[in-house]
């Protein structure tokens, strides 16, 4: 059986060094039930570590909610909003990005 | 040199329950406190994750003004508690603990905690809601608090702390901090296994950086196991949603033959071991019997349905622990179909909460003046096994180790830093950052997890032990020195932080692995294949873990008796937990 395969396109921003934001495509195995959050996981360990979310101190299990951020278009949680089929993880508002998905401080 | 500098006279580690109680304690002494959060104020470390559970002793609960039993005593929760950590509790802190409880319940609802059960031993509110009443008075008392900032090393001088290094995990900026006392309070290290049911911030730097500093650390090897842990679907890996249900509705728990695997356990051992608390030894030493045979399921785990248990019993029940199906924002109504149907879902155990920590004294003074430990990073009262509630034990550390350092800062003068010392610490902090190529962080630490997971669960013997030690030796010796970022920016730098919290995971796992080798019985959590007793004529003893030059050494002493004389003899592992089970006096090993 072949492995099911989903494209994950995420906003990129590092202030420090980049004019303006980007997307970076990124392909990830799927399972099923997995969250955006996961996907986030497999990307920083296994394809891009240099990418930033909110996953130092988070809890993953919708407690903290210190990863809302917008999944397809729509804000939520990226820990509790499972993905099915191409994903767009882009942070809650683009003009207020500390790195990628993290925000500043005040948000 | 640091980017900034920053003074205080307490500085408190860590922002969970415990760190909060201390800097409140330590504040109404007098003394300037500023509090360092790794995470988000309130909304990291164990506690918000927590249940969460108050325990104390019935009678005093009853003169609070709750429905307490009247007939129970602190005497009655002092022998609960000892007979229940396989007597290796030390008693001073457990008399602490039931004396102080009362007290901090008080503290607590004056505060504005509100109550959404209580029953002869037990309040129950949420996690949450404790963090946010501790946050609210923390403010009102005057506690400087700093969040997104993680203490990398201690700095101390001629035995003595002066402070510590931190790193602005936002800026990637290092902080010099200055003060006359610490308080160590950075709870557990869950993150050195996966899975685990934890936040993602609990790396055990604390305990790791005081036993650098000189600082003993103690009974390493206790580690408990939830059980009944989600082990699918990703989204929920490591949620306790189905130990709370099975702890109170029963079920039925199947390995990949299907077959019942409680069957041939002795009855009483399996009732009280599902029923009460003591299924977080029990179930999960028996379901890891299961996966260590070679019958288990796709992640590694065993199955769990609804059994004979009633359907209407456990919606009823489910309507109290998560209304409409919802777990904190977990959405959990897929699983709720599943229960109803009968159709499994698989589970196992995942670390939960470790009962060793860093050595302190009853006034929670470590080793090293000034240094004072509080929580779950504290060697505390619950010996090999933690019976009552983890939540009333970071109160009542926190609050009298706040309140000792707070005296002790008001009466001491400032230690001066080493520059030179200072100057070293952040040269080899940077070197992950500096490095052109090297051993990926993330890739190692999930491998790490994944070993430990593997080699240091609830049932260990000799040969897996000295395979981990000989692994985690080579990832010492190897890569832990050629970490090397991919990306340099220092702007919320991942990566850079996993390769700051990897050797203290590293430390930890190694001293809990000599520590369980060391440990020739099987008592509490920690069970031996190759030594199945309980053996009380050798091992009422602490394991006791001191660093020299970079070398784990551990050695034991005498387990602190007070009032409860432990018993004699070497008894099977499950007839000793048969007998602890039967000898406690409360009221089913709530917690």
């Amino acid at each position: 059986m072949t492995e099911k395969r989903l494209k994950v396109k995420v906003f990129r921003y590092n202030p420090e060094v980049d004019k303006e934001p980007y997307y970076r495509d990124y392909e990830i195995p799927h399972e099923k039930g997995m969250s955006a959050m996961d996907a986030l996981d497999y990307i920083y360990q296994n394809l891009d570590s240099t990418i930033a979310y909110y996953d130092h101190a988070g809890c993953s299990l919708g407690i903290c909610a210190k990863c809302t951020g917008r999944i397809n278009g729509v804000a939520g949680l990226l820990c509790q909003t499972e993905i099915f089929d191409e994903t767009v993880l882009e942070p809650t508002n683009k003009e207020r990005v500390l790195k990628d998905l993290v925000m500043k401080r005040d948000q | 040199m640091a980017e900034k500098t920053i003074k205080t006279d307490v500085l408190v580690v860590g922002g969970g329950g415990a760190g909060f109680r201390a800097s409140i304690a330590a504040r109404e002494r007098g003394a300037k406190v500023l509090l360092l959060s790794k995470g988000p104020l309130a909304r990291c470390g164990a506690s918000p994750m927590a249940g969460a559970d108050f325990t104390l002793d019935g009678n005093s609960m009853n003169k609070l003004g709750r429905e307490g039993d009247t007939n129970d005593s602190m005497e009655r929760v002092f022998n609960d508690i000892v007979s229940q950590g396989w007597y290796l509790n030390n008693q001073r802190l457990v008399e602490q603990y039931v004396k102080t409880a009362p007290v901090l319940l008080k503290d607590m609802m004056d505060w504005g905690m509100e109550i959404k059960m209580s029953d002869q031993r037990m309040i129950f509110t949420s996690g949450t809601h404790i963090m946010d009443v501790l946050l609210k008075k923390a403010r009102s008392v005057g506690v400087d608090m700093l969040a997104d900032v993680a203490l990398l090393e201690l700095v101390t001088r001629d035995g003595k702390v002066t402070g510590g290094l931190g790193l602005d995990i936002r800026t990637g900026g290092f902080i010099h901090f200055t003060a006359k006392a610490v308080v160590m309070a950075t709870g557990g290290w869950h993150k050195g296994f996966w899975p685990n049911t934890g936040m993602r911030d609990l790396s055990g730097e604390g305990i790791a950086m005081s036993n650098r500093a000189g600082a003993d650390i103690g009974n390493m090897e206790f580690i408990t196991f939830c059980c009944n842990v989600f082990y699918e679907p990703p989204m929920w890996l490591g949620s306790i949603a189905p130990y709370m249900v099975s702890l109170i509705c029963g079920g039925r728990l199947t390995n990949s033959r299907g077959e019942d695997i409680l069957e041939g356990y002795d009855p009483y051992v399996v009732k009280t071991g599902t029923m009460t608390e003591w299924n977080k030894s029990f179930i999960s030493y028996a379901s890891m019997r299961e996966i260590r045979d070679g019958r288990r399921f796709k992640n590694g785990g065993v199955h769990y349905s609804r059994g004979d248990a009633s359907w209407d019993y456990m919606k009823m029940v489910a309507s109290f622990v998560f209304p409409d199906w919802r777990y904190k924002s977990i959405d959990l109504s897929p699983w709720a179909k599943m229960l109803e149907n009968d159709e499994p879902v698989e589970v196992g155990p995942a670390v939960e909460y470790f009962e060793g920590g860093i050595v302190v004294n009853e006034r929670f003074e470590t080793g090293i003046t000034g240094l004072f430990a509080a929580g779950e990073c504290a060697l505390g009262a619950f010996g090999a096994n933690r019976v009552f509630s983890a939540i009333t034990e970071m109160l009542v550390h926190g609050k009298d180790a706040g309140e000792n350092a707070g005296e002790y800062a008001i009466d001491s003068k400032a230690g001066e830093a080493d520059g030179g010392l200072l100057a070293s610490l952040m040269e080899k902090a940077e070197q992950p950052l500096l490095k052109k190529k090297g051993e990926s962080p993330p890739c190692l630490r999930r491998h790490i997890q994944e070993m430990a997971h593997k080699h240091l669960g609830p049932i260990r013997n000799e040969a897996e032990l000295k395979e981990f030690i000989g692994f985690l030796e080579d990832v010492k010796n190897s890569q832990l020195k050629d970490l090397a970022t991919a990306g340099k920016s220092r702007t919320y730098n991942k990566e850079w932080l996993d390769a700051l919290e990897l050797p203290n995971i590293v430390h930890l796992l190694e001293a809990a692995a000599r520590s369980a080798l060391a440990r020739k019985e099987s008592r509490g959590v920690h069970f031996r294949e190759d030594y199945p007793d309980t053996d009380n004529d050798s091992w009422l003893v602490e394991s006791i873990v001191k660093l020299k030059d970079d070398t784990i050494e551990v050695g034991n002493r005498p387990a602190t008796v007070t009032k409860m004389t432990p018993p004699k003899g070497k008894i099977p592992y499950l007839d000793m937990m048969k007998k602890m089970m039967k000898e406690h006096s409360d009221t089913g090993g709530k917690h």
